[in-house]
């Protein structure tokens, strides 16, 4: 992502990270939407850098949902402001600040340009809209919710997070609506506490980020692509190791933020979120698994004619399949 | 306290600039106004607040600064999509 030509994109890239700074740590509300806006301001020149239709589609329909949001949110500031509301979390400000927020993620019910856009930017602005973009956002959700508009939400993205992704054959989109399912739970573990959404928000992006190095370097955008081509043993077990993984099957590392999540749900008697929890998973792992499951058994494709070298990049690849598969064991290791 | 009234002004101003933003236009120029219409209306009311509890305006002129970036940006992306479609249509998106 940093290896490019171009210095413009670095420049933009720091902005970015800075801007999300700004805005978490900001001592009022209209500092937050300053760093929002300068959120805005620095990703449409990374995204729009290429000079073809889609990208110019792309990112007009970034532009106009990102600025609606933020201008809603600051006139939501305003109102809260001037009606002197500071805490009081249970009011219609709340849910419309929050609905401003929401916007901004992507997250359900305001998640239609979601999908559109992902399938229009290249994979590394990809990691950086459904990785870093989210930051912001969910911080500021954190400061200021109201839980049972928020819970209400958060059952939404999760059945249209895996619903969406049933009838899906292009990977960025499938992975949208996996990012989707997985703002539910990482909305769901802010309610918790922060430390813990920051734990799931880190391990999620890990996984994005193997998956999206994978896609990247294989050059893959759709899911036809993925077994025309005669792929060594190794990445396409590392591919399932990370759709299942990102899924949330035990003895991977994507398990356990959800065990944790889960843990906190049961002890505290939310068993119908649960249960939506648990159901919404068992599709997501569904569709996870009719894309790689048909490359491991006994007759399996193998083209003959489209070879894949990946002879310098195993090191990494093989990294990253260690690193899901060992982490739950070495993570006892070292919080004792 | 008929002063008060003002408030309803904004919010008129604020819901009819998200109205004309939502709705189905043919041009995308029309968008853009909407949201520094909405601009707008934020503007006055941040102004009225300002006044009403006797701050100085250096917050509203900050927020004139980011809300006319915002703006340009808007327009910038209008020119480059004039440059690869050739008008502002909103039919002319076709890919996504």
């Amino acid at each position: 992502m940093l290896t490019n030509n171009n210095s413009n994109k670095m420049f933009f890239l720091f902005i970015l990270f800075f801007s999300t700074l700004i805005s978490i740590s900001s001592n009022s509300w209209f500092g937050c939407w300053i760093g929002l806006e300068i959120n805005l301001l620095s990703f449409i020149p990374l995204i729009s850098n290429s000079k073809n239709l889609l990208s110019v589609e792309t990112s007009l329909k970034y532009f106009l949902t990102q600025s609606l949001a933020s201008i809603n949110f600051l006139f939501m500031i305003l109102i809260k402001f001037s009606l002197l509301k500071n805490f009081d979390m249970n009011n219609i400000i709340s849910i419309m600040m929050n609905s401003s927020l929401l916007m901004k993620m992507g997250s359900a019910p305001f998640h239609f340009w979601f999908p559109n856009i992902v399938e229009g930017l290249s994979w590394m602005n990809n990691f950086m809209l459904m990785t870093w973009q989210k930051i912001s956002p969910m911080i500021l959700l954190s400061y200021y919710f109201n839980k049972n508009f928020l819970i209400f939400m958060i059952i939404m993205n999760l059945i249209i997070g895996s619903l969406g992704g049933l009838n899906q054959t292009s990977l960025r989109k499938l992975l949208a609506f996996s990012s989707i399912n997985n703002l539910g739970w990482m909305i769901f573990s802010i309610m918790i506490s922060e430390n813990l959404w920051l734990f799931y928000f880190l391990i999620y992006s890990m996984m994005i980020f193997m998956m999206i190095s994978l896609f990247f370097l294989m050059n893959m955008y759709f899911m036809n692509q993925l077994f025309i081509n005669n792929m060594n043993f190794f990445i396409k077990l590392n591919l399932l190791i990370n759709f299942l993984s990102l899924g949330g099957l035990p003895p991977f590392m994507g398990f356990m933020p959800k065990w944790i999540i889960i843990n906190f749900l049961l002890i505290n008697k939310f068993y119908f979120l649960t249960f939506i929890f648990m159901m919404t998973s068992l599709i997501i792992i569904y569709y996870y698994i009719r894309i790689i499951y048909s490359s491991f058994m006994f007759n399996y494709f193998k083209m003959k004619w489209v070879n894949l070298l990946m002879k310098n990049n195993m090191s990494l690849i093989n990294l990253s399949s260690f690193i899901s598969i060992s982490s739950m064991i070495l993570s006892t290791f070292i919080f004792m | 306290m008929l002063i008060y009234d003002i408030w309803f002004l904004f919010i008129y101003m604020f819901f009819v600039g998200n109205l004309i933003f939502v709705s189905k236009n043919k041009h995308l120029l029309v968008v853009l106004l909407s949201l520094e219409f909405i601009v707008l209306s934020i503007f006055f009311f941040f102004l009225v607040l300002l006044m009403f509890i006797d701050y100085d305006m250096y917050m509203l002129m900050v927020f004139l600064v980011f809300s006319v970036c915002e703006g340009s940006l808007g327009l910038s992306i209008l020119v480059s999509m004039i440059r690869s479609h050739g008008n502002d249509y909103f039919q002319s998106f076709s890919m996504l």
